[in-house]
């Protein structure tokens, strides 16, 4: 009688056992696939490169707009991301910084899947391209 | 046969000389010099609402708002229900905001006290611009809300337009610089059916604001002041006179949302409730906890 109690108590604790294992398991992320960016806005020149004063303004949109997802520090850590299905990218990188300008601002404006269009949101050109700068300076 | 000529006269040189204003020479033409464009200011608020009234800002076009307002019971039992927390009193608005055109917004809410159906509109007339070439906003709001609660609340000689309220507010506000942005406003709240002794109408001016404290978080508060104008009035004095309205509270806005936790006064959320019924007196500590949340879609 001792042994079957025992058997059982111990599948119970193996079931239990993986339920909280898988439970704490985080899927695993997929690194974003190759986004192509249509030539006219690899062409696009930035407007305000090199402009000092709108880093701050990126800043203030990047907090408000980005940093939930993609962390203050623009290493992919938002609070956000572990829920998302795509690794939303680690700005400090060299890769990142040889991005071209108007790469980003066509990434940041047309947006896609889990990355959401800013066009509407941040309806000012400029103001995107404020934010271009602030993610280039992280 | 001279007056002829002299007529033919003048007519020739008026001719000519409306030719000659309006077909400049070749030569004469100056270059066109492009204005540099003075754009409207950044964000003067996170939200078309702080706390319960109305700003400024419209969203841009073709954004659709859904948003909960929700007030507790006052404060006064302490910790008995939590702090009015658990309180049966208590009121929730709900609705939707859409904007139809480049700075007009028309909304609907339904509340629970007195289950108010508000239908509004606001139009966004000016805004301030970064370069002060138009240095304040200006807005208009209006509201009709229908009181749908049962028709025995009106009495035997119950007409439909006995439900009927009104609110008409025009709101100036200015960003004075990168955190702290204020408004004042002047409203006119009108009843169709009021109690025996009450005001149909009443004039209030309101006063609010934002503080930044970082880029997603801010200290708001709103003032609202019913006026009692006695040229205006219909009853002699003043007995059941409402009080002002002061509520404060913190903001976080992200890029889709409003978050408000506030404390206020008045147990109303509609506009002309809190001017014509507010009746908590803040002095008193009648204060109540409430919160508003604001989610936003573009299309």
């Amino acid at each position: 009688m001792r042994t079957q109690t025992s058997k059982f108590l111990l599948t119970i604790s193996s079931v239990l056992a993986l339920i909280v294992i898988f439970a704490f398991a985080v899927p695993q992320q997929k690194v974003g696939s190759a986004w192509e960016t249509p030539a006219k806005y690899k062409a696009m020149k930035n407007p305000i490169a090199g402009d000092k004063a709108s880093i701050n303004v990126g800043k203030s949109l990047y907090m408000k707009h980005c940093a939930s997802c993609h962390g203050k520090k623009g290493l992919g850590d938002g609070t956000k991301s572990k829920s998302l299905k795509t690794f939303p990218g680690d700005f400090s990188t060299p890769e990142f910084k040889k991005t071209a300008d108007g790469v980003l601002f066509y990434r940041l404006s047309i947006g896609r899947d889990e990355m959401p269009a800013y066009d509407k949101k941040i309806g000012d050109e400029e103001d995107r391209w404020a934010l271009v700068n602030y993610m280039k300076s992280l | 046969m001279k007056k002829l000529a002299t007529l033919i006269f003048f007519l020739w040189f008026s001719f000519g000389l409306t030719a000659q204003d309006t077909i400049p020479a070749p030569e004469a033409a100056e270059p066109e010099v492009q204005k540099p464009i003075d754009k409207p200011v950044r964000e003067p608020f996170s939200s078309g609402y702080i706390i319960d009234a109305q700003t400024t800002l419209v969203q841009p076009k073709n954004t659709l708002e859904f948003y909960i307002q929700h007030k507790f019971g006052t404060i006064e039992n302490g910790i008995s229900d939590l702090y009015g927390i658990y309180a049966p009193a208590g009121n929730i608005r709900m609705g939707l905001n859409y904007v139809i055109l480049d700075n007009v917004q028309v909304g609907w809410g339904i509340a629970k006290l007195n289950m108010y159906n508000d239908f509004s509109i606001k139009w966004n007339i000016l805004q301030q611009t970064r370069k002060n070439t138009i240095p304040v906003a200006l807005a208009v709001y209006g509201n009709v809300a229908i009181d749908s609660k049962d028709k025995i609340k009106f009495g035997s000689t119950y007409a439909f337009t006995d439900r009927l309220s009104y609110f008409a507010e025009v709101i100036v506000g200015r960003k004075f610089n990168g955190w702290l942005s204020l408004q004042m406003a002047g409203s006119f709240s009108h009843y169709n059916f009021v109690d025996t002794g009450l005001e149909h109408d009443r004039i209030g001016i309101h006063f609010n604001g934002r503080a930044k404290i970082s880029p997603q978080g801010a200290i708001i508060f709103n003032y609202d002041i019913p006026l009692n104008i006695k040229a205006f009035a219909e009853n002699y004095d003043f007995p059941n006179s409402p009080l002002p309205n002061l509520s404060f509270g913190a903001e976080v806005a992200t890029s889709t949302h409003a978050f408000q936790i506030v404390m206020g006064t008045a147990s109303g959320i509609i506009p002309q409730e809190m001017i014509m019924y507010n009746h908590n007196d803040y002095t008193k500590g009648q204060l109540a906890l409430g919160f508003l949340i604001t989610r936003l879609w573009n299309f």
